[in-house]
């Protein structure tokens, strides 16, 4: 019964080609929107996760609280090394390093220009886990020796990304506040432009051209393996509470697992996406109103075929699952068309991305989620719109279907 | 002649009211869209516009080059700009006045609890004093306004009092600790709708300096220029002077010198790219609605092949045909335009309060230029003709015996 009913439906769908199509483009354009931005959004969000869920899994990032107008660079407050000596002491601390950066003025050949510094500690395995956070490697040259002055390394961006006219090369002499250094190494590029334009030199060599003593932006706490992070946070907070001589609820700092941090990143993301996605989706509101408009326009044309299937004995809900299923079938098809070409258009905005502008976060991913929702939801907007002309079609009086001219 | 293609353009999209209706909704709902993104566009444009000649269409800033783009000015320099820099300023012809500020996080701790917040100066020196108070135009909600010698006084962005920011609101008469000295809060300043003066704990010099033991450095510099002089030329001369005082090279300046000019046109850069995407994504709306019109208009082909046949079998020219219907999806693309710039106006407006009550913001405007408003209508007409196009062209080329013997 329901698949003659179907018959049907493709029937009359595939009798009308030329308005079938453009009905269905209304929809199609709109879900090919929607995908393509979903897909986007999740495959940027699904990058940053990979990227930092398997790194930071085993890590805590204790930083400064933040203010009103936070933003690296405005904390008011710093760490000592006895703050990080005292959260090494913690039980289930595996290591903790401190991260000191700055401002920095940088001289090369004729140009002068500002970037962050990075001060690279002498403790070689809490170096590492600065790095394995940041996702630094070397591309090129080597990594600074311990306290090694007078050289420097610097981030993907000095050697492909043309911030001096002049690409750097090793043996490459720049001046950082006036001070003179020598190139000995390049970082593999990590992908936002403020870390590949970063440049790291020994923290003691910071200290002294900076005049900065003892001050630290961020800690890093490493815990043991086996230890689930966000059970330390507690404990890390008590000992650097004491350390740093603060009561309870007045702490000047914040103590936070690496999924906390991206959580944070995401709440701002997922509003972003939203607003984006909403705006897009009003294409599908008008797409629905085009099925509807079709669907009227059916019921107008076959008035007479409705009242011949009355006359012979279909019942109003016959003739409402005919109608239904023939705007239901009109959505799901638009959908399935939207959905390729969303996933086309995706695939492509990622690839222009990873071309162009070397992003290695610009990536197009299809949850089945998506893929079904999208489906489902398409079919869904295509009944919503024929549920009136479907209505109305169904409580025609045989009598007056049969006259109607 | 035209006249007559009018009323019966009009007389058929009477005839089906119900299909008239749902095809110009597909249109107004984009041209909705379209025109509320736009004028919340231009007004954000308008209403920043205005903030910053209002703070001073006569002035140059100058600050010290940065890293990044968070944070107040002042934020991660290199070699800060000093106080020595700011008498040079002074001095440069054509500046009539000016003024550094000092921005800067402190520890404060109210209610028992431990807060960052953000402090400015109000200068110590009376011609820089006025400058500023002239400029920023504070009026108090409650209390009063910093007096000179007020020591470990404060006066409070209006954003404290409204919002439990800092634990609990603050009241003007309140105590709190800031870098370990008790202040007095000695006034509420009124709301501004701008962070730089809602978020503001505002001192005076002289003790900001001694509790956070920053004897010389300046965040920004604010430099009047005189009545007559020309504001490009001023930026150039004190860019000169300084770059010789600082010792530094053309092109190689640790300091920036930025005229309102050159600041809106940074900022307006920015907002009209955002504001490209997100109509460009509004605008798929349109495209779909326009498909709508199109097949209103194949489906009017349809139904009309016998209409279309006597007119043609009684003399009218290929031309006239093509025109009645053009006139017809003309007419469905400007109606829906109409309807959406009404909707789009009712929708930017609602935005507008809506962002003024609950969040405060003053930014958030809706502003309708008479160009928003005739383009808006001219291209949905233009969007009407031109998806009437196809069909029109399919009915003007039908052969009037085919036409005619059409059921």
């Amino acid at each position: 019964m329901l698949s003659d009913y179907m018959l049907y439906s493709v029937k009359n769908i595939t009798k009308r080609k030329l308005r079938s199509w453009l009905t269905m483009i209304g929809i199609f354009i709109g879900i090919a929107a929607v995908v393509a931005l979903i897909s986007l959004g999740q495959g940027l969000q699904k990058a940053v996760e990979d990227q930092f869920q398997e790194l930071g899994a085993d890590k805590i990032i204790i930083q400064p609280k933040g203010s009103a107008f936070s933003g690296p660079g405005s904390e008011a407050n710093f760490f000592s090394q006895s703050n990080i000596d005292k959260i090494k002491t913690v039980n289930n601390v595996r290591n903790a390093v401190g991260m000191m950066y700055t401002a920095a003025q940088v001289d090369f050949k004729e140009e002068q220009k500002y970037f962050f510094i990075v001060g690279v500690s002498p403790d070689i395995e809490a170096r590492e886990i600065v790095q394995q956070l940041s996702t630094f490697k070397i591309e090129s040259g080597r990594d600074l020796k311990k306290d090694e002055k007078g050289k420097v390394v610097l981030g993907y961006n000095y050697k492909y990304g043309d911030i001096f006219t002049r690409n750097l090369r090793l043996g490459d002499k720049i001046l950082v506040n006036e001070n003179e250094f020598e190139v000995v190494g390049f970082a593999e590029k990590i992908g936002s432009s403020v870390d590949d334009s970063m440049l790291y030199i020994a923290e003691s060599s910071l200290e002294e051209i900076f005049d900065k003593h003892d001050e630290y932006n961020y800690i890093y706490a490493q815990i043991e393996p086996a230890v689930n992070p966000a059970s330390m946070v507690d404990a890390i907070e008590r000992s650097l509470r004491k350390s740093r001589d603060v009561k309870e609820g007045e702490e000047d700092f914040e103590v936070q697992t690496f999924d906390e941090v991206l959580d944070s990143f995401f709440v701002v993301f997922n509003i972003i996406q939203a607003v984006v996605i909403g705006i897009a989706g009003i294409s599908l509101i008008v797409g629905g109103v085009g099925i509807m408009n079709t669907m009227y326009t059916a019921v107008l044309e076959r008035t007479k075929e409705i009242g011949v299937m009355k006359a012979i004995g279909a019942r109003n809900s016959d003739i409402m699952t005919i109608f239904l299923l023939e705007s239901g079938l009109l959505g799901l098809a638009g959908g399935v068309i939207g959905l390729l070409l969303g996933m086309g258009i995706s695939k492509l905005v990622a690839y222009i991305g990873t071309q162009m502008l070397g992003s290695t976060l610009l990536k197009a991913y299809f949850p089945a989620w998506l893929v079904i929702g999208a489906l489902l939801f398409a079919m869904l907007i295509g009944m919503a719109s024929g549920a009136l002309p479907a209505k109305q079609a169904s409580s025609l009086q045989p009598v007056d279907a049969l006259r109607y001219e | 002649m035209l006249r007559d293609y009018f009323s019966l353009a009009v007389e058929s999209l009477r005839v089906r009211q119900l299909r008239t209706w749902l095809t110009m909704i597909g249109i107004f709902i984009g041209i909705a869209a379209i025109v509320s993104l736009i004028s919340l566009g231009q007004g954000m444009k308008a209403a920043i516009t205005d903030q910053v000649t209002s703070l001073g269409s006569d002035k140059v800033t100058i600050q010290a080059k940065s890293v990044g783009f968070f944070g107040p000015p002042g934020t991660n320099v290199v070699k800060p700009l000093t106080k020595d820099e700011l008498d040079h300023v002074k001095s440069v012809n054509g500046v009539k006045r000016a003024a550094g500020r000092l921005i800067k996080p402190a520890n404060a701790i109210f209610a028992d609890k431990k807060s960052i917040i953000f402090m400015v100066d109000l200068p110590t020196e009376d011609q820089s004093r006025n400058l500023v108070i002239e400029t920023i135009k504070l009026t108090m909600e409650t209390g009063r306004f910093l007096s000179k010698g007020d020591k470990y006084k404060v006066v409070v962005g209006n954003d404290y009092a409204t919002k439990d920011m800092l634990g609990r609101k603050i009241r003007t008469g309140d105590k709190l600790e800031i870098e370990g000295i008790e202040f007095e809060v000695v006034g509420i300043a009124k709301k501004r709708g701008l962070p730089m003066f809602d978020l503001a704990f505002i001192a005076n010099e002289d003790v900001m300096r001694e509790i956070l033991d920053i004897p010389d450095e300046i965040s920004v510099i604010a430099a009047q220029v005189s009545e007559g002089a020309d504001m490009d030329i001023v930026a150039e001369a004190i860019t000169k002077d300084l770059r010789r005082h600082r010792n530094e090279k053309e092109g190689k300046e640790g300091f920036e010198v930025q005229t309102p000019e050159s600041f809106l046109n940074t900022l307006n850069t920015v907002l009209t790219v955002v504001q490209a995407v997100l109509i460009g994504i509004a605008a798929i709306s349109l495209l779909v609605g326009g498909i709508g019109i199109m097949n209103t208009m194949y489906t009017a082909v349809l139904e009309r092949r016998k209409e279309i046949g006597i007119m043609k079998s009684i003399g009218a020219k290929n031309s006239d045909v093509l025109l009645i219907f053009l006139i017809e999806s003309g007419l469905l693309g400007l109606a829906g335009g109409f309807i959406g710039i009404l909707l789009g106006i009712g929708l930017a407006k609602a935005v507008e309060l809506i962002a003024l009550s609950k969040l405060g913001n003053v930014l958030l405007q809706a502003d309708f230029s008479l160009p928003l408003i005739v383009g808006a209508l001219f291209f949905s007409f233009i969007v009407g003709v031109a998806s009437g196009t196809l069909p029109a062209m399919q009915a003007s080329k039908m052969q009037p015996v085919d036409a005619l013997r059409s059921k």
